[in-house]
């Protein structure tokens, strides 16, 4: 009887001591910053296609997550239908520890001829990246014959009634472009400069897993 | 035997010897010691302080070095070689080697601001030229939700303020220029947005056979030019009562009275024949109409007619006066806003000329 009793107490003891000493080990949470930092590109990246679209300055200014957009007038056969040409983005999102952003801006696009032969367009992109990724970044052009593309384009137009929006509203095979990146260590804006074929209908700035189409302006 | 109370006495006595064993363990109330970990956040109370040194920084417990990392950063500023810094409880994120520390528990954020989220206002404009003079809207809009209060001022080219107004941001203003000109329009909100913008109201002329003046020509244009359009509207802005226009070599001269609240105003005098008055005759005074852009539309005035050739005029296309031929004689004629078609014909059709008058409100 009285053994059983010692037991209980000692039980009480080892019970005080393990709860005593779980309660008051120090304990620590993880972070895992490639998680969020993922996480924040891929959720930017699901609902970049229904992101809000404009073509006024203004509002490019003043709200994030938003696309910059100018309505141009494309072509199919004899066929004139508007088309949205993405040119800019800025864009936001957070993790717990983390603030994703970046800023794209297409401010100009021109023929030049490369080194070995050839033409080419060169996009200059302005760019600006909350956290230094870069390394990581792919550039690609939509590798598709731009009459075939836009002839799909005019489909949607018929089908929607409203002006799709290149690369957004309709992806392509992608194919490896040339590209640079020109650093400006003081006003933390980079220049991405991109060379792609003049047949190409737009280009994909990756941050994988956000790909972000770019059209030229016209 | 060995029952299961001589069981239990046992276990008993080894629970009371690891629990004498486990008090000599650092766990007690007080310090807790900083687990070594990267990529983690902990909690430390008592006595835990950091300074940083040339090449690494230190977590001190008291005197004795607890840990040490790459950096410290307090609230997101790194600190400086012998600075420290002391709280309790100190909140800590050790990643990649580098320690942030913050004092009220702030998670750490990383990532630069690179503008996406900045506070920011920005002034969307679009012009109407329905109805009366120019109709202006300013959108003014923001997303910062503070209620921070806008002004907006336009000045008219003499610098004279015409329009002003002030609301919270986001807001909206509308105004309307009466005369056509070039106006100022500056938009104010303290340390978010300070922009000029200039407004362009008036009365674009696309002249076929036909050119525009602001001032007196007597010259003899013919064949080339069989009209010319006197733009009036910038004297009546000035202030003048009336004004004395000279329209050919023989100095004849039409006097105009300051129409009330115009948008513009314009004198329109044209030649019917290429070749049959002599230089210092009658020239450009065949038919003389005044277009006045009035609050209720622009209206088509006749002035004088004259000359051998019969001739007519047409007002957007239709035919309201007539010289020497058969047709009416409508004096005035009301246009739709917010543009106006002249075409005066003749019987010496090379003299044929058209004047487009449209409104048009810009900005940039």
């Amino acid at each position: 009887m009285w053994s059983t009793a010692y037991g209980l107490i000692a039980l009480a003891v080892v019970a005080f001591v393990v709860i005593y000493a779980a309660s008051h080990a120090p304990s620590f949470a993880s972070v895992n910053l490639a998680d969020q930092l993922y996480s924040a590109k891929s959720q930017l990246a699901s609902n970049i296609s229904s992101l809000p679209r404009t073509d006024k300055p203004a509002y490019f200014t003043v709200y994030h997550n938003i696309v910059r957009i100018e309505v141009a007038n494309a072509t199919y056969g004899n066929y004139s239908f508007p088309a949205e040409l993405p040119l800019g983005y800025k864009l936001a999102a957070e993790g717990n520890n983390l603030l994703y952003e970046i800023y794209l801006n297409v401010e100009s696009c021109k023929p030049v001829s490369l080194r070995g032969g050839g033409a080419a367009v060169l996009y200059v992109v302005e760019l600006r990246q909350s956290v230094d990724v870069l390394p990581w970044l792919a550039v690609y052009y939509a590798d598709v014959n731009a009459t075939a593309y836009y002839g799909q384009l005019y489909g949607l137009y018929r089908a929607w009634g409203r002006p799709p929006a290149v690369g957004l509203d309709l992806g392509a095979p992608l194919s490896k472009a040339e590209w640079a990146i020109v650093y400006n260590a003081t006003s933390g804006s980079d220049v991405l400069y991109v060379a792609a074929p003049p047949s190409a209908p737009y280009i994909v700035v990756e941050d994988y897993p956000l790909a972000i189409p770019l059209a030229c302006p016209r | 035997m060995i029952a299961f109370r001589d069981i239990l006495i046992f276990a008993g006595l080894m629970a009371l010897a690891a629990a004498v064993i486990a008090t000599l363990f650092p766990v007690r109330e007080g310090p807790s010691p900083a687990p070594a970990c990267s990529d983690c956040a902990f909690k430390l109370t008592g006595g835990y302080w950091i300074r940083q040194y040339g090449n690494y920084a230190s977590l001190y417990l008291g005197t004795r070095e607890a840990a040490r990392y790459g950096w410290a950063y307090v609230d997101g500023r790194p600190l400086s070689v012998g600075e420290s810094v002391d709280c309790d409880p100190m909140y800590l994120w050790a990643l990649d080697g580098l320690a942030y520390v913050s004092c009220n528990g702030e998670e750490p954020a990383f990532g630069r601001e690179v503008g996406v989220l900045a506070p920011a206002a920005a002034v969307d404009i679009s012009a109407n030229p329905l109805g009366p003079g120019c109709a202006y809207t300013a959108n003014v809009i923001t997303n910062v939700m503070n209620g921070t209060i806008v002004t907006l001022y336009v000045y008219d080219a003499y610098g004279r303020l015409v329009y002003s107004a002030s609301g919270v941001m986001p807001t909206s203003f509308t105004f309307s220029v009466p005369a056509a000109g070039t106006y100022r329009m500056h938009v104010y909100a303290p340390s978010l947005l300070d922009s000029w913008y200039t407004l362009y109201a008036g009365v674009s002329v696309v002249p076929t056979k036909a050119v525009v003046y602001t001032g007196n020509n007597t010259q003899d244009l013919r064949p080339a030019i069989s009209l010319k359009v006197f733009d009036l509207t910038s004297f009546w802005e000035r202030g003048y009562r009336s004004v004395v226009v000279y329209v050919d070599p023989g100095m004849r001269s039409f006097t105009l009275s300051a129409p009330a609240s115009a948008f513009a105003d314009f004198l329109l005098a044209w030649e019917d024949c290429p070749n049959c008055d002599p230089t210092y005759g009658a020239l450009y005074v065949d038919e003389v109409w005044r277009v006045t852009f009035t609050q209720s539309g622009p209206v088509l005035t006749h002035v004088f007619s004259q000359g051998g050739y019969w001739h007519e005029v047409y007002a957007d296309g239709n035919l309201i006066w007539a010289w020497n031929t058969q047709g009416p004689k409508q004096t005035t004629y009301t246009g739709t806003n917010p543009s106006i078609d002249v075409r005066f014909v003749s019987q010496a059709s090379v003299m044929d000329a058209e004047a487009l008058f449209t409104k048009t409100c810009s900005w940039s």
